[in-house]
């Protein structure tokens, strides 16, 4: 059967290439005028924004913090995340089921949902403070707002149920039958996970943790709600400046730099992994 | 592995109960770990849930577990509130359909065209997932202003507008999930159903389509709950009279949270509980969960 199936992909290509050039063309070009207050713009390409971005301390200690926090958010979900996919992938029964479906509805809840549970949860008369507090764990109430562990909490909670479903698609392809062959040979469950199972889910850990990253550098609500105003990481740094200033090329710029940004960690991140194959550090 | 079984594997050289023992303890730290990563997952939903039912007079205090029940809160809602979901649900569905509409024949395209720079289209179809959503968001607001400054029409702060912005965020999902399954799919079955007779459009109906439909669906579950939960990207493109429910308990939070707003959240966390227990009756989450990572 040959269909012209080409054909098939012309409306939707249209539409994408159409709106990706359209959009990002538009505001890189607008990242080169300069912001004239009350949302107006000058009609001259320059630098400027820029300038002003790489040279003022604020914005550069912006982009470090985002990469930071991006970074370290990863990282905690990953820890938190990988024994949830690795349970659900073993179990195999209903009980597995219903692990996933929680992962499920947990992660299409509108994380500003959850920021909202995590503020009720830790504001001081909560009842962890006043715990905590009545333990004398604590001399005052420990607050997730205002500080960078909030931020990392908050985007943790936004992105590991993704996490769970990508590692669980991850681990499921690896052949059960390799851990109980590890096993029979005596090896205990701890060494049977390290020198089996780990290594061979990591090149897709290594490409799920790249999204996980990617979806933490743009992540916007957790940090602007958690961040409580003192913690400007870029996407919270963008929506101010539109906002607040009304600057809408100065947000342009910061847009394209965050932009530029992941896209140069993927790239690199890419480059690494073809390196680990080649020296066959990864098995594929 | 069975218990019995590991006990006939388990070494001979080593002693069973130390054997034994350290299986448990890891086992037992494991499963711990779960239960925390769990906890911690569902905690601020019940959480907030809970809280929303709290008779306390103070009305700036949220108190968990609830002291004295009430509904009171659920008849405090403002009408906004109504309308953002409103449109909030019917911004999902819109996307949603679209994304279906030009996600799935680009699946089928993506699979069986037989052309090259492949690999280059599959990039452009994906790369709105590489983008990070707020750069789309500010992106598209920039575009639809030099949309109205050339050719006079400003598509922000509208509904179309709206949708455009996360019909583009969503697309690749229903375009991944649709793949996904394609991919797995036995070509001969359609060639069977051609050569007994049936045109294409039959063989399309009742061959193709039943096997394909459960990666749509997800595609579509997917695309549904995105929008419906996004704010990095309708924050750029709503107003203060127009907008979406998270973008308006969002904006609502920086004044300090209030009752009648958790207990709108509670009433859409409801919904989204009821949106997955109809997609369990309609297609079954193993379905779901067949295709679920199969996106990247």
């Amino acid at each position: 059967m040959t269909a012209r199936w080409h054909y098939f992909l012309v409306p939707s290509l249209v539409v994408t290439l159409l709106l990706l050039l359209a959009s990002q063309f538009v505001f890189i070009k607008g990242s080169f005028y300069q912001d004239l207050g009350l949302g107006r713009i000058g009609d001259e390409l320059i630098a400027d924004n820029y300038i002003r971005f790489f040279t003022d301390p604020f914005y550069l200690r912006s982009l470090w913090l985002t990469i930071k926090v991006s970074l370290l958010a990863t990282v905690c979900t990953l820890l938190l995340g990988y024994p949830i996919a690795y349970v659900i992938a073993r179990t195999g029964t209903r009980l597995a089921m219903l692990m996933m479906a929680a992962i499920v509805i947990s992660s299409f809840m509108s994380i500003v949902i959850k920021v909202f549970g995590l503020m009720i949860i830790f504001s001081s008369n909560g009842w962890i403070n006043q715990a905590l507090l009545g333990l004398g764990l604590i001399d005052r109430p420990f607050s997730v707002i205002g500080n960078i562990s909030g931020v990392v909490v908050g985007l943790i909670h936004f992105c590991l149920g993704f996490a769970v479903l990508l590692l669980y698609s991850v681990i499921q392809t690896i052949p059960r039958s390799l851990e109980d062959a590890a096993q029979i040979h005596g090896a205990s469950r701890a060494r049977v996970f390290w020198r089996v199972v780990f290594p061979l889910s990591l090149p897709g850990v290594i490409v799920g943790s790249l999204t996980l990253f990617n979806l933490n550098m743009g992540a916007f609500t957790s940090a602007a709600l958690l961040g409580g105003g003192r913690i400007f990481t870029l996407p919270v740094l963008i929506q101010k400046t539109v906002i607040l200033d009304v600057k809408y090329s100065m947000a342009g710029t910061i847009a394209a730099v965050l932009l530029v940004t992941v896209v140069l960690i993927n790239l690199a991140s890419i480059f690494l992994l073809r390196r680990l194959r080649a020296t066959k550090w990864v098995i594929t | 592995m069975s218990d019995m079984a590991v006990i006939a594997a388990a070494p001979t050289k080593r002693r069973l109960l130390p054997y034994l023992v350290s299986r448990r303890i890891t086992g037992t730290v494991l499963n711990g770990w779960v239960m925390f990563g769990y906890l911690f997952l569902l905690a601020p939903l019940v959480v907030l849930a809970g809280a929303s039912f709290d008779g306390a007079e103070a009305y700036a205090l949220v108190n968990f577990p609830p002291e004295n029940l009430t509904l009171k809160w659920f008849f405090d809602i403002p009408s906004r509130y109504y309308e953002s979901i409103g449109v909030s649900i019917l911004l999902a569905a819109t996307t949603a359909f679209l994304s279906v509409l030009f996600g799935v024949p680009a699946a089928f395209g993506l699979v069986r065209a037989v052309i090259p720079g492949r690999p280059l289209i599959s990039a452009i179809f994906r790369s709105p997932l590489q983008i990070p959503s707020v750069v789309i968001g500010i992106s598209f607001l920039h575009l639809y202003y030099a949309a109205g400054a050339t050719i006079g029409v400003n598509p922000a702060g509208s509904f179309a507008g709206l949708v455009i912005g996360h019909l583009f965020h969503s697309m690749p999902y229903v375009t991944g999930t649709t793949v996904a399954v394609l991919q797995r799919f036995d070509g001969t079955l359609e060639e069977a159903a051609i050569s007994l007779g049936a045109n294409r459009w039959r063989t399309f109906r009742r061959v193709t389509l039943p096997v394909i439909l459960p990666g749509v669906y997800t595609g579509a579950l997917y695309s549904f709950m995105v929008s419906f939960g996004d704010i990095p990207i309708s924050i750029f493109l709503t107003t203060p009279h127009f907008t979406t429910f998270p973008v308006e308990v969002f904006l609502d939070m920086d004044q300090g949270l209030e009752p009648p707003m958790l207990a709108a959240s509670t009433l859409v966390i409801v919904f989204s509980l009821v949106v997955m227990l109809l997609v369990q009756r309609v297609v079954g989450l193993e379905q779901i969960l067949r295709s679920a990572g199969a996106r990247s």
